[in-house]
């Protein structure tokens, strides 16, 4: 599919996410904390919800043990509005508790203060 | 969101209300301990918030901040408009249940009373979708039995509403509550109410407690069902509603065979637990698992019918069902009645 601008690098600050529009897909836009930009379509794999309304965040992660928790990546985890499923931005947006399921991706580049996504 | 083919009975929908809303349907004093002396229902659970929004969908709470299911235009526009429902049932969050009134039943019964002027007021008379459930304090039986006979033959009330929490429904104390249901045509719905699960206490983690959310509801049908609840007011039945029903075969099977071998000790029962059930218990079905289409129909086979079903999504809270993606896909006529017909049949004031 052809190349799109579908923000300002200025519209998002690290850390947040919007929604936005690539032919017809509603696509979600997200920040990671040290700057980079990826696109996703805005939508859960499980059930539908529109991505956007959640929130990014970080996580508890894998190497957490019983009774001790180990929470990092701020910024680089969405998790859902309704079921609040946790997805990996930074790992081609794989579910944190099922990494086999993910959200469809496009891919990004950026050129001047353009956002641009493409497939 | 896509639309469903068929027109949806929805069987469990949260309307909300804030106390500066319910103000004027409330007597004094009560009124005045909430205006004036402060006065909240204090009810909290040991835990974190399980989603992102509380208990609610974050695309769920109104623009202007007040809580998800507290304006009527918004629910119409995101879950009534959008999903193209035939029907659906209120189920409310108002709860004047004694684990959350601390034995204030005075306040409790005038809660309730408030609440269905409200609901009939701003929802069932102002959306021809919506029906209601009517609220009762059912610690204090008398008053229970009074506001079933002030509002149980509105139109729009299909169901008397009881929490799963801590009280087991069947004992002989509650039964005039299912008498007076019976009279207007209500049946009983069920919805589950922070019920402790773990003997009584709370487990350590959310998801422990929610996890265990079904065993509170088959707890309650078992009770309901020994007792003779269903024998001695034939024309009631039961919604168990937010329980999920993958729970529903086993605990048929161990009534009917529990019911072989020890009938002696309730001869009040006519007929097979699991034919009681079949008769006069129905089913709401979020939160669904996530089952393959063969594991689905597996499930019906084993409950021995079709008709226990009822499709809900729960709106707007965090564990919503969509109508088009919670459930797998299945033939036209089972669709038909899971989604709508089911429920129809349940309720005898639903238009058919």
């Amino acid at each position: 599919m052809t190349e799109q601008v579908v923000c300002k690098k200025t519209d998002i600050e690290p850390g947040q996410m919007i929604e936005s529009v690539y032919g017809k897909h509603n696509v979600l836009i997200c920040r990671t904390q040290d700057g980079e930009f990826y696109a996703y379509l805005n939508q859960c794999p499980h059930q539908g919800a529109p991505l956007h309304k959640g929130i990014i965040c970080g996580a508890t992660t894998e190497k957490s043990k019983p009774g001790d928790y180990h929470y990092c990546r701020e910024g680089e985890i969405v998790r859902c509005p309704w079921h609040g499923r946790e997805f990996d931005i930074k790992n081609e947006g794989r579910m944190l508790a099922n990494p086999n399921k993910k959200i469809p991706s496009f891919k990004v580049k950026i050129e001047n203060d353009d956002v641009i996504i493409f497939r | 969101m896509t639309k469903t083919r068929i027109r949806l009975v929805d069987t469990d929908i949260h309307e909300r209300v804030q106390y500066k809303d319910i103000l004027e349907y409330l007597d004094e004093p009560f009124k005045h301990y909430i205006t004036n002396c402060n006065w909240i229902q204090e009810k909290h659970m040991p835990y974190t918030q399980p989603a992102t929004a509380g208990v609610d969908r974050a695309d769920a709470i109104l623009p202007d901040g007040r809580p998800a299911g507290s304006d009527l235009a918004f629910m119409q526009k995101q879950l009534l408009d959008d999903i193209g429902h035939e029907y659906g049932i209120l189920t409310s969050a108002l709860d004047p249940s004694p684990s959350s009134m601390h034995g204030w039943f005075e306040m409790a019964t005038a809660l309730a009373t408030a609440y269905n002027d409200w609901q009939i007021e701003n929802w069932l008379e102002k959306d021809e979708r919506l029906y209601g459930s009517v609220h009762i304090a059912a610690q204090e039986i008398a008053g229970a039995v009074k506001e079933i006979e002030r509002v149980g033959s509105h139109p729009k009330m299909v169901q008397v509403l009881l929490p799963i929490d801590d009280i087991m429904w069947g004992d002989p104390y509650y039964h005039p509550i299912f008498e007076a249901a019976e009279k207007h045509n209500l049946m009983i719905g069920m919805h589950h109410n922070e019920p402790p699960v773990y003997y009584g206490k709370w487990p350590r983690y959310f998801i422990e407690w929610h996890t265990l959310i079904p065993t509170a509801h088959m707890k309650q049908v078992t009770n309901m069902i020994f007792n003779g609840v269903f024998d001695k007011f034939p024309k009631l039945g039961l919604m168990m509603i937010e329980g999920g029903f993958t729970w529903v075969p086993h605990l048929m099977w161990k009534m009917d065979q529990q019911y072989r071998d020890l009938r002696h000790e309730v001869p009040w029962l006519k007929r097979k637990p699991s034919q009681i059930f079949k008769d006069q218990i129905r089913v709401t079905t979020q939160p669904a698992e996530e089952l393959t289409k063969k594991e689905f129909m597996s499930l019906i086979d084993q409950m021995g019918s079709d008709e226990i079903l009822c499709f809900s999504t729960d709106y707007p809270h965090w564990d919503y069902d969509s109508p088009t993606r919670a459930l797998p896909k299945m033939d036209p006529e089972l669709e038909k009645k899971i989604f709508a017909d089911n429920a129809k049949a349940f309720y005898p004031k639903l238009p058919k």
